[in-house]
Parts: structure tokens; sequence; C-alpha cells
């Protein structure tokens, strides 16, 4: 009688459209961030700019959903790590930060 | 004489015994051992010429008396070459050579030594390397950081599943599905990101279906957790109930600022409530009220949910009952782009807890929550068989009313902008077209046919009634 069950009113879960905007878009400005660093990076051959898409790459997947599709993160990742590959491979000196670097 | 004699003798027996000494120094060599001997053996030989010289030199000396001012010429002549003779004195011979600059030979100023800077980029050495090995450093503590703070997450919401598992089966005849495949699946945390967890529970009586979601702080991401010293957030878990049936009525209590910000992003909080004071009902002052009804006030804020929000303030962040809810205002903005879209509106609780303050939650807090849990299905029960008075029903209608009668006033403008949009694209599509045309004639038929038309639109409708002749 107190049993609130009703079996007959099962209902599947339906996930949100994927067109509705997530409440947390990190991810998606992370990935853009890290691929304009990436192209700094490999066009202008400044290293710190590479390095900085790494870590941009690493929290957009850090702050990504499960929805959200992989492709995007891991091609952000590949472009980051392929512009410090470039960028060492093309001048082997050590980076210099230009507000850090002594004269 | 006697004096001459013996300097002369002197002489002699002092050559005598440099000559061994000399001859010693450059015995032979076994040439196995040393590679430059037949070198040695070449300057051996032309000490030994040299010494024949001078010792010829003073054989042709017979009387030394007549000799004495020759015999410093001699003594010049017969000096033995010592190892400290100048390597370059030979050059000295103005009858050998000329030009030559003693001054080079006998220059030995001293050196002053200059170490340059070099600059840091051309050094090659690890130390070089400091500022990738900070960034390597950094690249391996965010990742060593991203692995713990996954694991306690998942850590945290397995404690609360196993928690709920009982309670939520004992409610709900589906716990737990995932809305993948065709058949239905149980017992399934739906993971949806690092630090956002989910659970679907439908089959219950009130009720449509209910979701659970257990949305932490992102322990995952460093950069969070440096933002989150300054701004603390919470971990928090939020019943979604979808009901199956209520009254007409809008209601939410929340923090003061989580209920500043609902007001102004939720719709149907903006459209049918206003901010009520707290001092009637026995709820803390911390908290603000948004309704649309004292009546249906003074039934959601009964003994049992008054008294959770005054013992443990914290607790609740907001809770939100509306027969009207169809989201934020972000997403009617976007959805605004396309008006013909039909919006969605469902009959919904909505309650947010904190698990705990200031994102310090372990296992014991997510046993503490079954309370909350308990407060969720008190409050389906009461929003179900709650109804509203006559007058308050008849008000609710007409507040309805005016507000879909406005929407649609907005959304026939929209279409009807919409619509004059195209008409201006069309007619600038022809006139183009008539620029395009070659053919005067053809030109002056369009444009004539354009003229006729603008003027048939223009003038009034009117209704034209043939009249026969008698």
């Amino acid at each position: 009688m107190n049993d609130p069950r009703r079996p007959d009113k099962k209902s599947r879960f339906k996930p949100p459209t994927s067109g509705a905007p997530s409440e947390d878009s990190t991810s998606d400005y992370m990935n853009i961030l890290g691929m304009i660093f990436s192209m700094c990076g490999l066009m202008m051959k400044i290293k710190w700019c590479a390095w900085v898409a790494i870590y941009c790459s690493m929290i957009g997947f850090a702050n990504s959903r499960a929805a959200d599709d992989a492709k995007q993160t891991l091609s952000s990742f590949m472009l980051s790590i392929s512009a410090v590959v470039m960028c060492y491979l093309q001048n082997p000196q050590p980076m210099t930060i230009p507000f850090l670097s002594s004269t | 004489m006697m004096r001459k004699s013996l300097f002369i003798s002197l002489l002699i027996v002092s050559l005598l015994l440099c000559f061994p000494s000399a001859r010693s120094n450059r015995a032979p060599v076994d040439a196995g051992d040393n590679e430059f001997a037949e070198f040695e053996e070449f300057e051996d030989d032309k000490a030994a010429s040299a010494e024949n010289t001078v010792a010829d030199e003073i054989e042709e000396q017979p009387h030394p008396s007549s000799k004495s001012a020759g015999l410093d010429d001699n003594e010049d002549e017969a000096s033995v070459e010592t190892e400290e003779a100048d390597e370059f004195e030979h050059f000295t011979d103005e009858e050998e050579f000329e030009g030559f600059d003693q001054d080079r030979v006998k220059a030995k100023e001293p050196v002053d030594l200059k170490i340059t800077n070099v600059p840091r980029h051309l050094y090659t050495s690890y130390e070089s390397y400091f500022f990738e090995i900070i960034t390597l450093l950094g690249i391996s503590v965010y990742v060593l950081n991203y692995f713990f703070g996954k694991h306690k997450n998942s850590q945290l919401a397995t404690a609360w599943w196993n928690c709920h598992k009982e309670l939520l089966e004992a409610n709900f005849s589906l716990v737990g599905d995932d809305g993948q495949g065709k058949e239905i699946n149980e017992g399934i945390l739906m993971k949806e990101a690092e630090h956002v967890y989910s659970l679907w529970c439908s089959g219950r009586r009130c009720c449509e279906g209910m979701l659970v979601q257990l949305k932490f702080i992102k322990r995952q991401d460093i950069i969070n957790s440096i933002i989150r010293l300054s701004k603390p957030m919470n971990d928090q878990i939020v019943y979604t109930v979808q009901m199956e049936d209520m009254d007409k009525f809008v209601f939410a209590v929340a923090q003061k600022k989580t209920g500043i910000t609902l007001a102004r992003d939720m719709n149907d909080l903006a459209q049918y409530c206003q901010f009520k004071k707290v001092d009637k009902y026995a709820i803390p002052s911390q908290f603000s009220l948004l309704s649309e009804f004292e009546e249906s006030t003074a039934a959601m804020l009964d003994s049992k949910v008054c008294s959770i929000l005054n013992k443990n303030p914290q607790l609740v962040e907001y809770i939100h009952i509306s027969d009207q809810y169809v989201g934020s205002r972000v997403v009617e903005q976007d959805k605004s782009a396309q008006p013909d879209a039909p919006t969605t509106v469902q009959k919904v609780l909505i309650i947010c807890f904190n698990a705990s303050e200031r994102g310090r939650t372990t296992k014991q807090d997510m046993e503490k929550m079954i309370q909350c849990t308990n407060l969720v299905f008190h409050l389906m029960e009461r929003v179900r068989h709650f109804t509203l008075s006559r007058e308050a029903k008849e008000k609710a209608t007409e507040n309805r009313r005016k507000i879909d009668e406005a929407l649609q006033k907005t959304l026939h403008q929209q279409r009807q902008e919409a619509a004059q949009q195209r008409r201006e694209d069309k007619r600038r599509e022809e006139k183009d077209k008539l620029m395009t045309i070659d053919d005067p004639d053809r030109a002056r038929k369009l444009e004539d046919k354009e003229r006729r038309r603008e003027l048939k639109r223009k003038q009034p409708k009117m209704k034209q009634m043939k009249i026969k002749a008698l």
C-alpha cells in the first residue's frame, strides 16, 4: 500500500539535445586557444607559445565532457606537441622568454 | 805570461768538462722509444761541428801574448751554447738578415685576459635549459593532480551511490538507466565528465522521473583549484524531478546570492515571481524568497522543510518549484533565432544541496545526504497533493494567459520582421537582375511590370461592383 513504486510508469532516460549549449565551455575555449598558440609556435617559431599550447590542450582535456568530440581534443593535443617538436628541431637552443631574458 | 797560460789551461779544462756532459745529453737514444731520435742525431752532429770549430780556433792561436786582444774574441766565439741561448739570436746577425724587429722577440708584456660574456642562449649545458625543465615539471605536476583529482571524485560518487542505492530502489522501479541501447539498463551511474555524474530514476507515483546530478568541484584541474582559493566552491547534488501533475504556481527559496542569479536567469521566476520577505516564515535570514502566491509559499515551507533549513542553513542551496519551467534565459535567447521552434514547458521540482563547505567533502558527508534525498521525496508528495484556492487558481490562469499573449505577440512580430526582410531581399535581387540585363527593351518591359505591381500593392483594397447597363 505504501509502496510508491509504479512499474508501469517507467520511462527511459533522454539525454539532453546535442544542440543545447553546455553550462561550461572552458573546454572549447581552451581547445581554440591551444590551436592559436600552436600556430604561433609553428609559424613564428616561438617556443614558449608551443609550450603554452600544450598547457591549453591539457586544461581543455581535463575540463572536457564525455559528450564532447574527442577528436577535437586529440587534434589540439597533437598539434601542440608537433609545434614543440618542430620548434626544437629547427633551433635546439634553450627557450628565451622575452620579458624574463637578461640582456 | 804565466797568467795567460793559466787562463788557456783553465779554458781547455772547462771545455773538456762540458764536452762529456753535452755528449751524455746527446747520447744515442733507442730509436724504438723516441720518435724524434733521428732529429736528435742531426742536432748532435750540428753541436759537434760547432765545438770542433771552436777547438780549431783555439789551436790556431800559437802565442797567447800576441793574441790577448783576440782572446776576448775567442772567449766570445768559444762560449758554449747553453740551453738558455736565445733561439732567435741568429736572426740578429745583420749581415745575414735585414729588418728583423728585435722588439717583437723581446716583448714580454703582461697579458690582460678579458673573459667575454657569452649569451645564455649559446650555452649547451643542461643548466641552460632551465625554462624547459620548469615547464616539464609543471606538466608532470598537472598530470599527477589530474589523476588524483579524478580518483577522489570517483570515490565520492561511488560512496554516494553505495549509500543511496537501497533508498532509491525502494522508491523507484527503475534506477540507473543510461538511455543507451534497446533494452533498459539498470544500476548505471553515468559519468558525464570527470566532475559530473548523473543517475536517472523513474517508475514512481507523483513523478515521471528524477535526474540526480552529482556536480563535484573540478579537482582534476589544478587551475580550477587555484581559482578556488579566491572563490570557494562546493560539491553540489542537484535533484531534478519531472512532476506528473501539479497545481499552477511558481516558487523558489535560495541562498541570497543564488536567489539573485536565479531571478535574473530563470524565465519563469522572472515573469511570475517577486521577492518576498522571509520574516513571516521560520527560515534563516540568509535565504531569499521568490513566490507567486502566499499560500503556495506557506504550503511549501512546512515544519519539516523549515527545520532542515534552520538546522543546517548551508545544506540547501536552492529549492525551485514551477509549472512553467523552460530553462535559463541564455538558452531562450539562442532559441529566439528560430522563432517557430516550440518552447518546452515543464513541471519541475529542483533542489540543490551542498555536500560540504568549501569543497572539503568526505565519504561520511555522502552518508549524511540521505536526509536530503528523503526531503526530496517529502516535497514531491507535498507538491503533488497541494491545491490552490479558487481565487489563486483564477489569478494563476490569468497570469499565464497574459504571459502567453505577450509571447505570441513577440513571436508574431518576429515572424513579420522575418517576412519583411525576405521581401526586401527579393526586391533587391530583382533590381540587380534589371541592372545586369543588356537589352534596353526587355529592361523597360520589366520596369513597367514592376511599376504596375507597386501601384497595385499601394492601392487600397476595395470591392469592385459591376453594374449592368440597362
